[in-house]
């Protein structure tokens, strides 16, 4: 389970006028396990900035993040220990084998060769990957990536599972793969955050949806009491008017 | 779950960064063999030339103009006897050693005959450009020979007045060479190996140490790799370690280069002491730079925002362990005060020279110089370490 708490970060500003942006402001939700929790907002809106504060790249400045009960500003290493992270950035090292990419994160979670072997063996065939596994990644497709970056990231069978935009630039059939994979995932119980600017993805795949626009959280709870909520019939509609009603409040 | 040591992800990142390295082949090559191949050609080279410079200058018959011939025939027939030929020469003789056509020319004064049988001195002229260093060895062969002959006359004339030459040299002075064999060998040692093994040491892993930080960064793998566990300590050791290594074992290769072409050279090349004691002394002195300069890259490459910029860094790095070297050319300093033990790059100066002399630095010698420079290293690994932990590095792009 994920708590975050009242989450703040600013970046200082560039340019001649210094005001410091601020990226995240009083972000709050939970994210409970064996559900998929979804943080949909526009491009911009602190989605990256809020998950990275989640699996402890960046410190907020306040506020606080509570993965399975502990305190991730006081003990990010039993933090670490319990994410599995697909981040924005998803760079895997193309001189080496999808295999040997995985099998180097497992070692640095301090994992043995044998439970490694197995691991990979089981996320393989969950994503697909059978057929690439011992080629090296370079010139892989963007699919064949982002597999290998989530074989990568879960390799040490983590509880809890953050992914940045996951189906960001793949196609719809590897889209479709990926969903059953998540979906998966929930069944085993894990504790499932991702993100995405796109609302039928959030709203095929969720059992809780974060709204973030600007910084703030504009609106949560299961797709029906956001339907509820906007007081529209249809989701696109509920996302359109709460993140248009947010926009209005700021001009 | 798992625990995972400091030492254990450590050795798992080496492994990794070297292995990933190894794959490229071209890269590998180039950085572990561009040094022990070309060194061997510079030494051989440099060493050759030499040896032919000193031959055809020193020993070859040579021709000298001269101006005024007439006026001075036994001098003429004197330097003949040297293997000077002389010769008449043309009137625009200054002009052409100007444009470096002649080296050296001899201008006997038009009233040398007279003076002469007057018995004062009679005056003859060396003309040369002497900022030109080609002509170094005829004039100083010229002025050697003229020397020889005023003595000569010298005393001849001495003689014929019924004094005994010796009465006009109450000083005789001679020289006693106290330099060791090893050290006169040494000499061209002393300038061009430290050189070549100080700049190998101190940046011949830097492409894997700029790989593996502002690279990874670059490519969008560092993040993934910061939300692992792995203490960054741990990241940045494994990487510096990686770094190290592929250092050393192109020092190493160059060293057995050393050992190879002054085994087939000649001259003096083939003089000089390269046993194996040698060069694990040479190894030894030259393994703190090779900390100190991973150290340093892994700190700027870590700060920089592109590889681009960590690449822009190694010209100045370059000049660095030149600094010494030209500084002790305009200010030569005794190997002796214990302070020039602790600088970086003067210290390996000088106790590269120490070793090539066949001399071994003194115990406090090798105690300051292995502190300051183990002090320093850590200092730099620190401040790598420090930014690694920091937000900044982490978000790419």
């Amino acid at each position: 389970m994920i708590v975050a708490e009242r989450l703040r970060k600013t970046f200082p500003g560039k340019g001649k006028d210094k005001t410091p942006v601020v990226a995240v402001d009083e972000v709050g939700f939970t994210a409970h396990d064996g559900q998929i929790t979804g943080l949909l907002g526009p491009n911009g809106a602190g989605k990256t900035t809020t998950l990275r504060m989640l699996y402890t790249l960046m410190t907020p400045e306040s506020g606080k993040v509570l993965v399975d009960g502990v305190d991730a500003a006081l003990d990010p290493n039993t933090v670490r220990r319990s994410l599995g992270v697909l981040p924005d950035a998803r760079g895997v090292y193309k001189r080496l084998t999808a295999r040997e990419n995985i099998e180097y994160f497992g070692q640095l979670h301090g994992m043995g060769a044998a439970a490694i072997a197995a691991r990979t063996a089981r996320l393989a065939a969950a994503l697909q990957m059978e057929d690439f596994l011992d080629r090296a990644t370079e010139g892989f497709s963007q699919g064949q990536r982002t597999k290998t970056a989530i074989a990568r990231a879960l390799v040490h069978d983590p509880k809890n599972v953050i992914l940045d935009e996951p189906t960001n630039g793949l196609d719809v059939m590897t889209t479709r793969g990926l969903r059953g994979f998540l979906q998966e995932l929930r069944a085993e119980g894990r504790c499932v955050i991702f993100s995405s600017h796109i609302m039928q993805e959030v709203a095929a795949l969720c059992d809780r949806i974060v709204i973030v626009a600007h910084g703030r959280v504009v609106a949560q709870g299961t797709p029906d009491e956001l339907r509820e909520h906007a007081g529209e019939a249809n989701l696109e509609d509920a996302f359109v008017t709460l993140i248009g009603s947010e926009e209005g409040l700021h001009a | 779950m798992n625990k995972t040591g400091f030492i254990g992800s450590m050795f798992t990142v080496m492994r990794k960064e070297l292995r990933d390295f190894t794959r490229d082949r071209r890269t590998f090559l180039l950085t572990l063999l561009t040094a022990p191949l070309l060194y061997p050609l510079l030494f051989l080279g440099m060493n050759k030339l030499t040896n032919m410079r000193v031959e055809t200058q020193l020993e070859k018959d040579m021709t000298l103009p001269v101006v005024g011939m007439a006026r001075a025939p036994n001098l003429v027939a004197f330097l003949a006897s040297r293997g000077i030929n002389a010769s008449e020469a043309s009137a625009d003789y200054e002009a052409r050693i100007r444009a470096q056509r002649e080296d050296v020319a001899l201008v006997i004064a038009p009233d040398f005959a007279a003076d002469w049988h007057a018995g004062k001195p009679a005056k003859v002229e060396i003309v040369a450009d002497t900022t030109r260093r080609t002509s170094d060895v005829q004039v100083a062969r010229v002025r050697t020979t003229l020397t020889e002959y005023g003595q000569a006359v010298g005393s001849l004339r001495l003689l014929a007045r019924g004094v005994n030459p010796m009465v006009a040299a109450p000083v005789n002075v001679g020289t006693r060479d106290l330099a060791t064999a090893e050290a006169k060998r040494g000499i061209f040692l002393s300038v061009v190996l430290p050189l070549v093994l100080m700049l190998l040491a101190f940046i011949g892993g830097s492409h894997l140490a700029m790989d593996t930080t502002a690279g990874e960064r670059e490519r969008q793998s560092l993040e993934p790799l910061l939300a692992t566990p792995a203490s960054r300590g741990a990241l940045v050791s494994g990487k510096m370690l990686a770094a190290v290594t592929l250092g050393l074992a192109s020092l190493l290769l160059t060293l057995l280069s050393f050992k190879f072409s002054a085994s087939v050279g000649s001259g003096m090349a083939s003089s000089l002491d390269v046993s194996f004691v040698a060069m694990g002394k040479l190894l030894v002195i030259l393994l703190p730079l090779v900390l100190i300069g991973t150290a340093l890259l892994t700190c700027l490459a870590a700060s920089a925002k592109s590889m681009k910029e960590a690449q822009s860094h190694i010209v100045w790095l370059m000049m660095l362990p030149m600094l010494p070297g030209y500084a002790l050319m305009a200010y030569p300093l005794k190997d002796t005060q214990l302070w020039q033990y602790a600088v970086p790059f003067l210290s390996q100066n000088q106790m590269l020279v120490k070793v090539t002399r066949g001399e071994m630095p003194s115990a406090t010698q090798w105690a300051v110089y292995v502190a300051a420079s183990v002090v320093l290293a850590v200092l730099l690994w620190s401040v790598a370490v420090w930014r690694y932990r920091q937000e900044r590095l982490a978000i790419s792009g």
